[in-house]
C-alpha cells in the first residue's frame, strides 16, 4: 500500500521507509527471519501448541455447547462430584460437579486474556518510557531511568500482593481488569530498558539525520524510523512477557489475590482444588499442566523468534 | 574504588528515601488503606477519634510521613495493627527462619546451577546438555506454587518421607541435639528445593550461554595452546569469566527470591518473613507490610550495589569513574 | 623436525565442505625459520592450528591421508593427553590479537607461570622467579611489579611481548607466530619481529611465521611458502623468492605491497578479481580466474615446477619467458623485475 503512495507522490518520501526499494528489502528480511524461524522445529512445535490452545479458548462456547440457558462453565452435575474421567465428562468434574473440560477451556480464556492484555499495556508503557528517555536523553532520561530503577527494586510479588489485596477485591470481571492493570503497572521496566538502549544506539545514525533534515518531527522520527529498527528485541520481550504474566496471574489467583468468582482462571482452579489433591489429583494437575504447557510453548516461540531475529545473539 | 562505592551508596540512600515516600503514600492513599482497616463499623465516633489520634491518623499525610520517617530512622518501625507488637520485633523474630531457608536454598541453587551450566556448556549438544536444557525450560515455565503442591503431595502425603509443613515438629520435647538437627533438616528439604528450583533453571541456562560465549574467546585458545587440560581450561580460565555476568543476574533476582519466599513459606507454613508477609496481607496489617516492602527494596538495592562492587573486584577491567 | 604431508582440512557447513587446506606438504628443520604467506582465507592459520590440534572439530575435519609428523610422532591421530604434552612444551604459539589473547581477569603472573608449573614442574617460587626473568627477556621493564598487573594495564605491543614470554616459557622446539604483528602499530611491529628473531637465535628455536604481508617475512625467515586457496603456490628460500618469483600469484603479492623506497609510490597494485570461493573449488589451478598468465591447460592442476634447489612453483607457465610476459601484459600485467630486489635492499 505504501509502495503505491510513494510512487504517486515522491515528495511524501521523506520517510525513508516508504521507498519501494527499502520496502522490498524489508520484505526480504522478513522472509529470511521467517525461514529461520520455520527451520527451528522446537519453536514451530511451540507455536502449533499455542495456536491450538488459543483456538480452543476462542471456541470454548462452541466446543462445550454453551447456549443461552446452559452455561457449561457453571452448571453442576450433582451426581458426579470430583468424579475423574467418566462418559460425558472426559476430564471428570470438580469438587462441586462442574465439567472439568469446560472449566479448563473457559479458564484458558481468562488466563490468556490477562497474559495478552497485560503484555500489551506493559509493552506500551515500556516502549513509551524507553523511547522518550533514549531519544531525548539528558535530565528526562535520567529521571525516567531512576524511576525505572525504583520500580525494578521493589520485589514484584510483594508489591503485587499488597496492591492486589486492595485492587482485585471487586468481583468477576472487575478483578480481571484489576489484575491486568496491576501486572502491567509493574512489568514494564525491563522493556523500557531494552527500548532505551536501542534508541540510544540508533538515534545518531545517518538515516535519521537525513530524515530530520527533511523536516520529520520528533514523534514521526521515533515512531516510523527508530521504533521499527528496535522491533526485534521488543517482539521477543513481548512474547516472553505473555508467559511471565500468565504465571504471575496464576500465582496471584492461587493466593486469592487475583481473579475472583464468578470469573475463573487456571490459577483460581488451582486455588480452589488444592485441598482435593489427594482425592482427585486431576483437579490440580489439569490447570497446573495447562499453565506449564502454555508458558513453555510461549517461551519456545520467544526463544525461536530471538534466534530468528538475531542468529548471533544466543546459542541454543 | 572507595569513591565509587561511596557515590553508589549515596545514590542508594537517595533512591530508598524516594521509594519510602512513594510506598508510604501508596499504602496510605489506597482505598481500604490503614484508615479503613483499623476500625470496625460498630465503633463510636469517640473511640474512632481516639484511635485515629493514637495512631496519628488524624494528622496530615505529610506530617504522618515525617513522624513515621523520624521513628524509622531511630529504629522504630511502628506497631503492628494485628498484634500490637513493635514491627521491628515481629520482623526480627522471623529473620532466622528465612535466613536459614535462603542460605540453604540459594547456595544449593548456585552450586547446582553452576554444575549444570558448566556441564552442558562443556558437553554442548550432548544428551546431558539436551536433558539439562529440557529440564530448565520446564523449570522456567513451572509456577512455583504448582511445583510446591506436587512436591508436597508426592513426598509429603503419598510417600510420607518429608513433613509438609513447618520448621520443626510440633512436639520436640525430649529430643536430643542430634534429633533436633535431624528434625530441622527434614523440615527444610522441601521448602529449600522448591525455592531453589526456579533459580536453578534460570541460572544454569544463563551460565551455559555465558560459558559458550567465553570458550569462543581468543584467550581460551591461548590457554589450550599452553597444553592445559580441558578441566583447567574450563575451571581455571573460562568459569571465572563466565561467572561475572551470572553474578549480576543473581543480584537482579534477589527481588524474585523474596517473592518466591512468600509463596514457598506460605505453602509450607515456614515461620519466616514470607509467612509473616502473607499473614499481614490477610490482616491488612499495613505497618508490617510497609516495613517489609521497604526491607525488600533495600535488600534489592544493597545486593545490586554489592554485585557491582564484586564485579569490579573480579573483573579488573572495570574502572571506577 | 616437523613434516607436514598432504594436509587436508575441510570445514563442514550447511552449504557444503569448505576446502580450507587442500593438500599441503612442507617441513621445518631444526633452528630454521619458515614464513607462510598468503591472503586471509588462504589456509595458513588453519594449517598452524592443525599442527597444534586446536581446531574446533566439528565443523573442522582433518581428512584421511593427512599427516603431521613432529619429532617422529604423528600428531594427527595422537591421543589428546599426549598432545597436551606437546602443546606449550614442544610447540608453542603466538596469536594475532594480543588484546584478546590474554585472559582479562587473571594477572600476567598467573598466566605466565602456568606453562612453567605444568611443563617444567617448577614450584610456585621458582616459577615466579623464572616468570620475572622471562618478562625481562622479552624487554618488559619493572618486571617484578608488572607480574602483578592485569593485561588491560599493558599496551598492545607490551601484551604481545607477554604472549611471547608465555610461548617461550617452556623452551619449545617450534614457535608458531600467527600474524604476530598485524594488530600492532608499525613501529611496534618492527620491535616485535626483532624480538622474535633475537629469541630464535638465542634459544635455537625453530620459527613458523605466518603473515599476509611479504614485508614482514623479508629478512626474518630462511624460507617462504606462498599459499593460495588452501594450496601451496610457490616455495623457495627467502632471498630466492624475492629475487626470482615464479608464480603469478607471488608476482601479484609483491606488487600489492607499498614500497618504502619510492618517493611517491606509483599506482599501488592490487590483484584484480575476488578471493577464491573455497566452498566450490574450481578444477585445476585455483588462481586461474585472476591470473593474467592463464592458459587452457590451467584447467588441470599444474605439476611442481622445480626452479632451482628447493625453489618450486606450482604453475604451468614460465613467467620469466618474455613471450608469456607480453601476453600477460595485454591482460593488464605489469612486470616488476626490480620490486623483489628492492625488498631485499630494504631489509
Amino acid at each position: 500500500m505504501s509502495t503505491i503512495q510513494s510512487e504517486q507522490s515522491p515528495q511524501a518520501g521523506i520517510g525513508v521507509e516508504l521507498t519501494p526499494e527499502l520496502l522490498r528489502k524489508r520484505r526480504g528480511q522478513l522472509r529470511i527471519i521467517f525461514d529461520r524461524f520455520i527451520r527451528n522445529k522446537v519453536a514451530v512445535a511451540g507455536l502449533a501448541v499455542l495456536a491450538l490452545i488459543t483456538l480452543a479458548a476462542i471456541f470454548a462456547p462452541v466446543i462445550t455447547h454453551q447456549t443461552a440457558t446452559f452455561d457449561p462453565n457453571t452448571a453442576t452435575d450433582v451426581y458426579h462430584i470430583a468424579s475423574g474421567p467418566i462418559p460425558g465428562h472426559p476430564l471428570g468434574t470438580d469438587y462441586v460437579g462442574r465439567d472439568e473440560v469446560a472449566r479448563l477451556l473457559f479458564g484458558a480464556r481468562v488466563s490468556l486474556l490477562v497474559g495478552l492484555a497485560s503484555m500489551v499495556a506493559s509493552i506500551f508503557i515500556g516502549v513509551s518510557v524507553g523511547a522518550l528517555a533514549g531519544y531525548y536523553g539528558g535530565w528526562l532520561d535520567n529521571l525516567m531511568m531512576r524511576v525505572t530503577d525504583a520500580f525494578l527494586a521493589i520485589p514484584l510479588y510483594l508489591i503485587l500482593f499488597v496492591l492486589a489485596a486492595t485492587f482485585t477485591t471487586g468481583s468477576g470481571s472487575a478483578s480481571v481488569i484489576g489484575v491486568i492493570v496491576l501486572i502491567a503497572a509493574f512489568s514494564w521496566p525491563a522493556t523500557a530498558r531494552i527500548v532505551r538502549g536501542e534508541f540510544l544506539g540508533l538515534k545518531e545514525r545517518e538515516f535519521l539525520l537525513a530524515a530530520r533534515t527533511l523536516g520529520a518531527n520528533d514523534f514521526r522520527l521515533m515512531l516510523r524510523h527508530i521504533l521499527p529498527n528496535a522491533a526485534g528485541p521488543v517482539i521477543v520481550a513481548a512474547t516472553l512477557l505473555v508467559g511471565f504474566n500468565i504465571i504471575t496471574e496464576s500465582t496471584l489467583s492461587f493466593f486469592n489475590f487475583g481473579v475472583q468468582p464468578p470469573e475463573s482462571s487456571w490459577g483460581t482452579m488451582l486455588a480452589t482444588s488444592q485441598d482435593y489433591f489427594s482425592e482427585q489429583p486431576l483437579l490440580v494437575l489439569i490447570p497446573g499442566v495447562a499453565i506449564l504447557i502454555t508458558v513453555l510453548s510461549i517461551n519456545l516461540v520467544g526463544d525461536g523468534l530471538r534466534d530468528a531475529l538475531d542468529p548471533y545473539m544466543t546459542e541454543r | 574504588m572507595r569513591r565509587y562505592v561511596i557515590r553508589r551508596l549515596i545514590q542508594a540512600v537517595v533512591m530508598l528515601f524516594v521509594m519510602s515516600i512513594g510506598l508510604f503514600l501508596l499504602i496510605h492513599a489506597m482505598p481500604g488503606g490503614p484508615d479503613a482497616v483499623l476500625f470496625s463499623p460498630r465503633m463510636t465516633a469517640a473511640t474512632r477519634a481516639n484511635l485515629r489520634h493514637q495512631y496519628g491518623l488524624d494528622q496530615p499525610l505529610i506530617q504522618q510521613y515525617l513522624s513515621w520517617l523520624k521513628s524509622v530512622l531511630t529504629g522504630n518501625l511502628g506497631f503492628s495493627f494485628a498484634s500490637g507488637q513493635p514491627v521491628a520485633a515481629e520482623i526480627g523474630a522471623r529473620i532466622p527462619a528465612t535466613l536459614e531457608l535462603f542460605a540453604v536454598s540459594l547456595s544449593f541453587a548456585l552450586v547446582v546451577a553452576i554444575l549444570l551450566g558448566v556441564i552442558s556448556a562443556v558437553r554442548q549438544y550432548s544428551l546431558t546438555d539436551y536433558s539439562v536444557t529440557v529440564l530448565s525450560y520446564f523449570g522456567i515455565a513451572m509456577p512455583v506454587f504448582f511445583f510446591a503442591l506436587i512436591m508436597q503431595e508426592i513426598f509429603g502425603v503419598k510417600l510420607g518421607w518429608l513433613p509438609t509443613c513447618c520448621r520443626t515438629s510440633a512436639d520436640t520435647t525430649g529430643f536430643t541435639a542430634f534429633e533436633n538437627f535431624q528434625d530441622a533438616v527434614i523440615h527444610l528439604i522441601m521448602p529449600a528445593v522448591v525455592l531453589s528450583f526456579l533459580f536453578i533453571a534460570g541460572w544454569s541456562r544463563y551460565l551455559r550461554s555465558s560459558m559458550l560465549d567465553v570458550v569462543k574467546q581468543d584467550y581460551i585458545r591461548t590457554a589450550k595452546a599452553k597444553g592445559l587440560a580441558s578441566r583447567s581450561v574450563f575451571f581455571g580460565h573460562a568459569l571465572r569469566n563466565a561467572l561475572i555476568p551470572l553474578l549480576t543476574q543473581v543480584a537482579i533476582d534477589v527481588g524474585a527470591v523474596f517473592g518466591g519466599a512468600v509463596i514457598t513459606e506460605t505453602i509450607f507454613a515456614w515461620p519466616g518473613l514470607g509467612k509473616l508477609f502473607y499473614n499481614s496481607l490477610q490482616a491488612r496489617d499495613y505497618p508490617v507490610l510497609l516495613s517489609m516492602l521497604l526491607l525488600g527494596a533495600a535488600s534489592v538495592i544493597v545486593f545490586n550495589l554489592l554485585a557491582d562492587v564484586l564485579y569490579a573486584v573480579i573483573d579488573p577491567r572495570i574502572r571506577y569513574s | 623436525m616437523l613434516e607436514v604431508k598432504d594436509l587436508k582440512v575441510y570445514f563442514r557447513t550447511r552449504e557444503g565442505n569448505v576446502h580450507a587446506v587442500d593438500g599441503v606438504s612442507f617441513h621445518v628443520d631444526e633452528g630454521e625459520s619458515l614464513g607462510i604467506v598468503g591472503e586471509s582465507g588462504s589456509g595458513k592459520s588453519v594449517t598452524s592450528l592443525s599442527i597444534m590440534r586446536l581446531l574446533q572439530i566439528p565443523p573442522a575435519q582433518i581428512m584421511d591421508g593427512s599427516s603431521i609428523v613432529f619429532q617422529d610422532a604423528e600428531l594427527v591421530d595422537m591421543e589428546e593427553s599426549e598432545m597436551r604434552k606437546i602443546r606449550g612444551r614442544q610447540i608453542a604459539m603466538i596469536f594475532q590479537d594480543p588484546m584478546t589473547s590474554l585472559n582479562p581477569v587473571l594477572t600476567v603472573e598467573r598466566q605466565l607461570i602456568e606453562p612453567l608449573q605444568l611443563h617444567l614442574g617448577l614450584s610456585r617460587g621458582e616459577a615466579h622467579n623464572r616468570a620475572r626473568e622471562l618478562l625481562e627477556a622479552v624487554g618488559i621493564p619493572d618486571a617484578e611489579r608488572r607480574l602483578r598487573s592485569y593485561p588491560h594495564q599493558f599496551s598492545g605491543g607490551m601484551r604481545q611481548r607477554v604472549m611471547i614470554a608465555i610461548a617461550i616459557a617452556a623452551n619449545p622446539k617450534l614457535l608458531i607466530a600467527d600474524e604476530p604483528t598485524t594488530a600492532l602499530d608499525v613501529t611496534v611491529q618492527a620491535q616485535i619481529l626483532e624480538l622474535i628473531n633475537r629469541l630464535r637465535r638465542d634459544l635455537g628455536t625453530s620459527v613458523m611465521l605466518i603473515t599476509h604481508d611479504l614485508g614482514v617475512v623479508a629478512g626474518m625467515t630462511d624460507r617462504i611458502i606462498v599459499m593460495y586457496a588452501g594450496k601451496i603456490a610457490e616455495t623457495a628460500s627467502t632471498d630466492e623468492l624475492f629475487a626470482n618469483p615464479r608464480h603469478p600469484y607471488t608476482l601479484g603479492l609483491l606488487s600489492a605491497v607499498p614500497r618504502l623506497d619510492e618517493e611517491r609510490p606509483t599506482e599501488l597494485q592490487t590483484i584484480p578479481g575476488s578471493p577464491p570461493d573455497q566452498l566450490h573449488p574450481i578444477e585445476g589451478c585455483p588462481f586461474q580466474p585472476r591470473c593474467p598468465f592463464v592458459l587452457p591447460q590451467c584447467k588441470q592442476y599444474p605439476p611442481a615446477r622445480k626452479i632451482a634447489g628447493n625453489h618450486v612453483a606450482y604453475c604451468w607457465v614460465d613467467v620469466t619467458d618474455p613471450e608469456e610476459q607480453k601476453r600477460a601484459m595485454q591482460r593488464g600485467f605489469i612486470p616488476l623485475t626490480e620490486i623483489g630486489r628492492s625488498y631485499l635492499a630494504q631489509s
